[in-house]
């Protein structure tokens, strides 16, 4: 069950040039929530991230984890920390086992347990049989994996993943986020996770829907989505002649071909409607509102269609102040 | 405590990354055959002076036995400053993100990452003393730990220097040719291929020699760290022997300086 605020943001700012990335960002997280962060490329979710695990430092504000102000005491802050970045971070002349055990070295996880929790997390992301290959030899979903377990292996409190499923297929992006529940079953565990795809939130227990660099809302899944979403009726009738009659009983619905889309005021309109036409129509779907909705609500934009291509966002990577460019 | 298990890490993580690399371990053996075999006993016989009919060395030494701790110093200075190429690999392949967001102060991950690389230095360099004999160059196990402490020392303060570029450099390719316009003018101008004649008094070597060569071998800290290494492996100093374990003592510090400065900074 979340609990009380482990990271807390105040006032939080950071722009590039002119370039505003976060915009005054006040925020919680509980501990022991899953927590998403859903927004389109250029939000400023991963300036967010950036900024909590100290490799940027905000223009404004102050942001701690646990406690510890990520500015001034950022080695406390990031103990508590694990990291799965966008763009991948493993050695891969490296073999799994040695990359985890450096990371427990430098995460100072004490001798006796290094071995036992790297073949715990090895077993969960079901590595175990690859654990003395180097990891180029490994595909890009098991190497996601293994970051996966790496940022679990020092008994981390906090794991920020930042789209831990991009550019991943379907499966193993289910398998992902499968090992993630598992976990958070296991032990407490606060996640914070960044993602546009609507539907890996739903996982979240809350959501916060962040576009050009300010927070337009938070809340769970579902109340998000009665708050701002809006259930829809869409039906085909059978003939010509029902939809004519239907249109003209519903002024305010919309047609595309002989498909008829329209808005539903309360939960007894479509009871009432089936009464009135339900021999009159082939198809009667009732659309629950998605996030989906609530984004286009908030944002006026979809967010599918704002997902990048490699190339857009090496781009923003670089117009972000990206590594190799600076 | 626990920090050390941290740069332990990372020093090992370099020393594996290196001896896993075939290419490097290659040029770090071919490199003192070269210039050991070829040039060292190509020039062998030149290395000396006539005076009255009489032949005679101008040092008292072989020319094989001169270049011998020269060489070692080219192949530490290759390594070293080669092994730096890991920084640019590390931020080119994101995992110096992974070391950046970890709770090691940043002071201890240069350190152990200099430590690293200055061991693959120091292991290169062993690898030309194994062909000590052939270049008729014998050391008892006393000069032989004074030598790898020297190298250790010299190794330390390239492989700064070699951070220090990469920071600078941002591609691979650039740091080939920047690495290459740094380190063979300065091992040239190091009095490592030629001495400055000792029988000479100082106004007298300006005149055999150009004034701007000795100035600039006089003024390269190199010349010091070579002169040093012969100092302990064949006994033959230009210098004062404390010179050069002074000059890269303090070099090895203003190097190591300046680069966790610019990498606070990064």
């Amino acid at each position: 069950m979340p609990g009380s605020p482990i990271i807390e943001l105040r006032n939080l700012g950071k722009h590039y040039g002119n370039t505003v990335a976060l915009d005054d960002i006040n925020l919680d997280i509980l501990d022991n929530e899953a927590f998403a962060l859903l927004g389109p490329n250029g939000a400023g979710k991963t300036t967010l991230l950036h900024i909590l695990c100290s490799i940027l430092t905000p223009d404004s504000g102050t942001a701690t984890i646990a406690g510890f102000d990520v500015v001034r005491q950022p080695l406390r802050a990031r103990k508590n920390l694990g990291v799965v970045f966008q763009e991948p971070s493993l050695d891969d002349r490296l073999t799994v086992y040695e990359n985890l055990d450096f990371h427990c070295l430098i995460y100072q996880v004490p001798a006796r347990e290094r071995k036992k929790r790297i073949a715990e997390v090895l077993e969960l992301v079901e590595l175990s049989d690859w654990r003395d290959k180097l990891v180029r030899t490994l595909s890009s979903g098991m190497k996601r994996r293994l970051e996966i377990a790496r940022a679990l292996v020092h008994d981390s409190r906090i794991v920020f993943l930042d789209e831990p499923t991009v550019g991943l297929d379907v499966q193993s992006r289910a398998r992902i986020w499968g090992y993630l529940d598992e976990l958070r079953k296991r032990r407490q565990l606060t996640l914070v996770v960044t993602t546009h795809y609507i539907e890996e939130v739903e996982n979240c227990d809350r959501v916060c829907i962040i576009d050009q660099g300010r927070i337009m809302a938070i809340g769970t899944p579902a109340g998000l989505k009665s708050d701002y979403g809006h259930q829809s009726l869409r039906v085909v009738p059978i003939d010509a002649d029902a939809l004519r009659d239907i249109e003209a009983a519903f002024p305010d619905a919309g047609r595309q071909d002989d498909e008829l889309v329209m808005p539903v005021p309360d939960d007894r309109f479509a009871g009432a409607f089936l009464a009135r036409y339900g021999n009159r129509v082939k198809e009667f779907v009732l659309d629950t509102p998605s996030l989906e909705q609530v984004f286009l609500a908030l944002t006026g934009r979809a967010l599918r269609d704002k997902e990048a291509s490699g190339r857009e966002r090496t781009y923003a990577f670089g117009r972000r102040g990206g590594e190799h460019t600076r | 405590m626990h920090l050390l298990g941290g740069v332990y890490a990372i020093w090992l993580r370099e020393v594996k990354r290196a001896l896993r690399d075939r290419g490097q371990l290659i040029g770090g053996i071919s490199r003192p055959l070269l210039w050991v075999l070829i040039m060292g006993i190509g020039l062998n016989p030149y290395f000396r002076g006539e005076i009255y009919g009489e032949v005679r060395f101008v040092v008292p030494y072989t020319y094989l036995q001169f270049i011998f701790p020269a060489v070692i110093v080219l192949n530490i200075m290759y390594t070293s400053v080669q092994s730096a190429v890991s920084v640019i690999w590390d931020r080119e392949f994101g995992f110096l993100r992974e070391v950046l967001v970890s709770p090691m102060p940043r002071s201890l991950i240069l350190f152990g990452k200099i430590l690293g690389g200055t061991t693959v230095a120091v292991l290169h360099g062993c690898l030309v003393l194994i062909l000590a004999r052939f270049a008729d160059v014998t050391f008892g196990l006393d000069q032989l730990l004074k030598g790898l402490g020297l190298m250790a020392l010299l190794a330390f303060g390239l492989t700064s220097l070699g951070v220090i570029i990469a920071n600078r450099v941002r591609s691979f390719e650039g740091f080939g040719v920047f690495s290459n316009a740094i380190i063979l003018p300065l091992y040239f101008t190091s009095s490592s291929i030629f001495p400055l004649d000792p029988a000479l008094s100082r106004a007298q070597t300006r005149v055999v020699y150009p004034d701007w060569l000795v100035t600039i071998i006089e003024y390269n800290p190199l010349t010091y760290a070579v002169d040093a290494l012969r100092g302990a492996l064949i006994g033959y100093n230009q210098f004062a022997p404390w010179l050069g374990i002074a000059v890269m003592a303090g070099a090895g510090v203003v190097l190591f300086a300046i680069a966790l400065f610019d990498f606070r900074r990064a």
